[in-house]
């Protein structure tokens, strides 16, 4: 429109974008699946500074608990109502059927989730199936990684 | 969220950094066969991965790509002549092969042998597919020559098209493998492009506007499946092929041909998006070809003599807000290729990545980063050979496949993610 009085973006341009902040933090539970993906989601627990808006827990075994890595255990539908996103954290082959119980709370509070399986590198194709088939239903999203670092970059490009 | 010195890294391709080091560990489209028609036509200016090159063709059709500039005072060649096996620089006369090596300098007695002690930077230039490729890394790495199905197929089962995008080549290549803007920005096409329509996959598509995305690592990149429901509980998959650094291939719709693109960095903020459309199995209808030609498709309508958009940032990409409102376009704009671009370039020419908020359905292009970065970091810390490179990696296709709700699309579509000669693609 002849009104305007920026046309569209050039280098020059660029510049005069507003750089006030455009978002606030969102509240990210991550959460171990199996015994195998355990030790990976409490290294990245222990780092507190760089994750501070996240909650690290691990599947207590029942539908409604789940454990943190402090050992307190803590009530399902309240991690779920605090969080904004969800990501599940699964070892190729390994058991993650708590992803359903973790999916339907989600699902009822529309909270997103992401699932990640990781050592894909290592794991056959009948391995991958079967924790594929526990995460697909409860999942918007599921990346199968080769390597491990990938979840602390997409973390950072989550802004966890 | 990048963090710039990430962003810097990945998005700066020039002489001597990191991303211009992976980009000159492959064989890259450089011009299209048609730019140099025939035997000692006129040069072509050509910038890749920020160097000012001219390329020609000379009298024997042997092709060259080198420094556009005379060794003697910095004149273009693109003024030169491109005369008995060699292009001569109109200001003093001298003359250069198509490997860039001087071979006359008309002030100098011949027999002082001065011409033999100037040569351009070259890189070499081959025709494969329409397309002339060239390598602009180190001569004793050089892999070997593309292999990319769209090239190998015969020629009037394939073709390929190239538009200026002024904008970075990863901020281009990431809308190749964002597929979840497929159901929104081009919505309006799917029922009515010639090249897309009568899919009975476009009704599942349309029907379902939230699909469910994996992302997988491939031995050159990775393949991202969107999964929609299909009948009898079973999942209806599109999958796309990155294969790195910057090829990617759409999923294909019925019996249209199946179509995908390169990026290519010109420079740091423009880049060269080429579309190609092509039949594993049979040759393209003369109505295909009209359509493409037509900028219908992943093409586009450029200006005559050129490959610039017809509708481009100066013309507001011919936005028709009636068009908008009414639905036949999601955007405004027309065309599923002006789509994609002018969203693109209005991000700017190097987009800002420390202020996006990507989302879980972003996780294709957060992992084609991972891979970008980790293949920087090894290729230059350990001088590793990226994925992409291997004549194996480019042999893939793009499919779309009904499968069992159990079965990982990975393990499914195996045969169908191969390029076989004569074997008709997975389509639906």
């Amino acid at each position: 429109m002849r009104s305007e009085s920026a046309r569209m973006t050039t280098a020059a341009e660029l510049r005069f974008r507003v750089q006030a902040p455009n978002s606030i933090g969102r509240a990210t539970m991550v959460i171990a699946l199996d015994a195998a993906s355990e030790p990976f989601v409490g290294r990245l627990a222990q780092d507190t500074e760089q994750w501070h808006r996240a909650t690290f827990l691990k599947a207590a075994g029942d539908e409604t608990s789940l454990t943190g890595f402090d050992g307190r255990q803590r009530r399902l539908r309240d991690e779920v109502n605090a969080a904004d996103q969800v990501i599940m954290v699964a070892s190729a082959g390994g058991q993650a059927d708590a992803a359903a119980a973790i999916g339907r709370a989600s699902s009822d509070r529309r909270v997103t989730t992401t699932a990640l399986i990781v050592g894909a590198a290592d794991a056959s194709d009948a391995e991958i199936s079967k924790t594929l088939a526990q995460l697909r239903p409860w999942s918007l999203m599921v990346v199968i990684a080769n390597s491990d670092d990938y979840v602390t970059d997409m973390m950072t490009a989550l802004r966890v | 969220m990048l963090r710039k010195e990430q962003n810097d890294l990945l998005t700066q391709t020039g002489p001597g950094t990191p991303a211009g080091r992976l980009f000159r560990s492959y064989w890259i489209p450089a011009l299209l066969a048609e730019e140099l028609p025939e035997n000692d036509c006129p040069p072509v200016r050509v910038k890749l991965l920020s160097e000012r090159l001219i390329a020609f063709r000379d009298s024997t059709g042997r092709y060259g790509l080198m420094d556009e500039f005379c060794a003697h005072r910095g004149v273009s060649l693109w003024f030169g002549r491109n005369e008995d096996c060699g292009l001569r620089c109109p200001y003093h006369g001298w003359k250069y092969d198509a490997t860039g090596q001087c071979i006359e300098v008309p002030s100098e007695p011949e027999a002082s042998g001065f011409a033999g002690k100037i040569k351009l930077k070259s890189y070499p230039l081959i025709a494969r597919g329409g397309v002339l490729w060239t390598y602009m890394g180190d001569p004793a790495a050089a892999p070997p020559e593309p292999e990319w199905e769209f090239i190998t197929v015969a020629p009037a089962q394939t073709y390929t098209s190239k538009r200026v995008q002024e904008s970075n080549w990863l901020q281009a290549m990431e809308g190749g493998i964002d597929s979840s803007h497929v159901s929104f920005l081009h919505r309006g096409d799917l029922n009515s492009d010639p090249l897309f329509k009568g899919a009975k996959g476009n009704q599942y598509n349309l029907s379902d506007s939230r699909p469910v995305f994996e992302v997988v690592e491939s031995p050159g990149g990775l393949y991202i499946g969107a999964r929609r429901n299909a009948e009898d509980g079973k999942y209806y998959w599109r999958i796309t092929q990155w294969v790195m650094p910057s090829f990617t291939m759409i999923a294909p719709r019925g019996n249209h041909s199946v179509h995908g693109h390169f990026w290519i960095p010109i420079d740091d903020e423009n880049c060269w998006a080429w579309s190609f459309d092509y039949h594993p199995i049979r040759e393209l209808t003369p109505a295909e070809l009209a359509a493409m030609r037509d900028g219908k498709g992943i093409h586009v309508r450029t200006e005559p003599g050129g490959y610039r958009p017809i509708a481009n940032k100066d013309n507001d990409y011919l936005i028709d807000r009636a068009a908008q409102k009414a639905g036949r376009t999601f955007s405004g704009v027309e065309g599923i290729g002006m789509q994609d671009a002018s969203l693109q370039e209005s991000m700017g020419p190097l987009v800002d990545r420390t202020r996006e908020n990507l989302v879980s359905t972003d996780n294709g292009i957060i992992m084609a980063r991972h891979r970008l970065l980790k293949a920087v970091k090894a290729l230059v810390d350990k001088g590793v050979v990226p994925p992409g490179v291997a004549s194996e990696h480019q042999k893939v296709r793009s499919a779309v496949i009904v499968l069992p709700p159990d079965q990982p699309f990975k393990e499914g579509a195996k045969e169908a993610m191969i390029a076989r000669p004569s074997v008709a693609p997975a389509s639906v």
